[in-house]
């Protein structure tokens, strides 16, 4: 009976309800009882370690923000290098396709000879349809050489200085081009306007012009060498008592977006205006 | 002093002539452009301490007139005119120098594009009148007075910057 003491008693109980509230969990008999104790315990938690992490992060911000721009400044820096040198490569190619265009039209041409300009201006007044390349007499370019695109004929030179010249358009107002329609094999004049605009003249009234015919250079009046591309007819005016019919033409080169153009240095462009009768 | 302003001013003169042949020529609103050589020559004559804009107007419309196809010299006695027209000005709107640098503008544009039609008139181009208002003369006009107060704004600095103002003490 001495092992039963008071102090082996309480041990015992305190084994006994220890095993039995381990048995008790074991078998879930207490997970209401956990859940009921243990989750305001985890809200609490979760409460105050995001509130931590939160006063952390704050803490230690500036240095992560110091780094972060930096890292930002360097990528941001490394994006405009890498977009410089897209449009450098994109400039280059626009370029090359220019050159290989005109490469193209000067071997399906192979009778003349060419120098290729790039255009760096326009005429200062809006009334007048000339552009500037950067081609001058240093290159042999000459007053009258016939100026064209892979594309069509774009006008001829105006002025010559050592480094540049000044090409007038087909589309300027003073510009008359002779110029041949091909379905038809009708010769006509084309004159430019004050818009930009073509139109064709001097059609005999018997003839029979259709829009979408060809356009070509005739080569009559010396000034451009024949069956150049300018255009296609668009529509066709005919008034009442007028001695010819007109018509509009759409030229195949845009005026507004020419770059680079070639210039015919073999072709001797004839003066005939002392021929022509006062 | 005076060194400086020539300098400046024939700097200027070349970059506007740049400006106006590479990208403002290329960029019209119908047919139209706008013309920052006059827009300059008219911001520049509306300074009042600035006394050489006779001298340039005469240089720089000759040059012009030398590169440019416009027969007859006709950027000279255009450039002349908006010198004039703004000199004019100066005297009688002289403290409203913007209000003073629309007007300017408005006239010397109407005045430079009534020239070029006449010129090229005379020089055989068929041109009609209608047509030239409409497609080039109006939208010049335009484009011109959008143009007029940025222009000034920026000869007004740099004519302030050439001849800062003497503080009292």
């Amino acid at each position: 009976m001495k092992f039963l003491n008071g102090k082996n008693v309480q041990t015992i109980v305190i084994v006994a309800v220890v095993a039995g509230l381990l048995f008790l969990a074991l078998s879930g008999y207490l997970t209401p009882v956990f859940n009921l104790t243990l989750n305001p315990l985890v809200s609490f938690e979760s409460w105050l370690s995001v509130r931590y992490l939160s006063a952390r992060d704050f803490l230690t911000a500036p240095r992560d923000v110091t780094q972060l721009r930096e890292q930002n400044a360097i990528l941001e820096s490394q994006v405009t290098q890498l977009q410089t040198q897209l449009i450098q490569m994109e400039e280059r190619l626009g370029e090359a396709q220019i050159c290989f265009a005109l490469l193209d039209f000067g071997r399906t041409n192979p009778q003349y000879e060419y120098v290729t300009a790039t255009v760096i201006g326009r005429e200062i007044s809006p009334f007048l349809q000339y552009i500037i390349i950067d081609k001058g007499s240093d290159d042999g370019l000459q007053y009258g050489m016939p100026v064209v695109t892979q594309e069509g004929l774009v006008g001829r030179v105006d002025a010559v200085i050592a480094a540049a010249s000044r090409v007038k358009l087909i589309t300027d107002s003073t510009s008359v081009v002779n110029v041949l329609l091909q379905t038809a094999e009708i010769e006509a004049q084309l004159n430019g306007s004050l818009t930009g605009d073509l139109s064709l003249d001097m059609i005999p009234l018997d003839e029979t012009v259709e829009p979408g015919d060809v356009v070509l250079t005739s080569g009559l009046g010396g000034n451009y060498p024949p069956n150049i591309f300018v255009g296609q007819v668009l529509s066709v005016q005919m008034r009442d008592n007028a001695l010819f019919q007109t018509a509009s033409v759409q030229p195949i080169v845009d005026f507004n977006s020419i770059n680079a153009v070639l210039v015919i240095t073999n072709f001797e462009a004839v003066d005939i205006t002392p021929l022509i009768p006062e | 002093m005076a060194l400086i302003a020539h300098l400046v001013c024939a700097l200027s003169l070349v970059v506007a002539y740049v400006l106006q042949t590479t990208i403002v020529a290329q960029t019209p609103l119908v047919n139209g452009t706008a013309d920052l050589i006059l827009l300059f020559f008219a911001a520049w004559s509306l300074q009042e301490r600035v006394y050489n804009s006779w001298l340039w107007a005469v240089i720089g419309g000759v040059l012009i007139s030398l590169f440019s196809a416009m027969p007859f010299y006709m950027p000279l006695i255009g450039y002349l005119g908006v010198v004039g027209i703004a000199k004019l000005l100066q005297r009688r709107v002289w403290q409203a120098p913007i209000l003073a640098m629309f007007i300017a503008t408005l006239l010397a544009t109407l005045l430079q594009q009534f020239l070029y039609v006449v010129a090229l008139q005379v020089a055989g181009a068929p041109i009609a009148w209608g047509q030239a208002l409409d497609a080039v003369i109006f939208p010049s006009v335009l484009l011109n007075l959008i143009f007029a107060l940025p222009m000034f704004a920026l000869v007004n600095d740099l004519v302030g910057r050439m001849y800062p103002l003497e503080v009292e003490a």
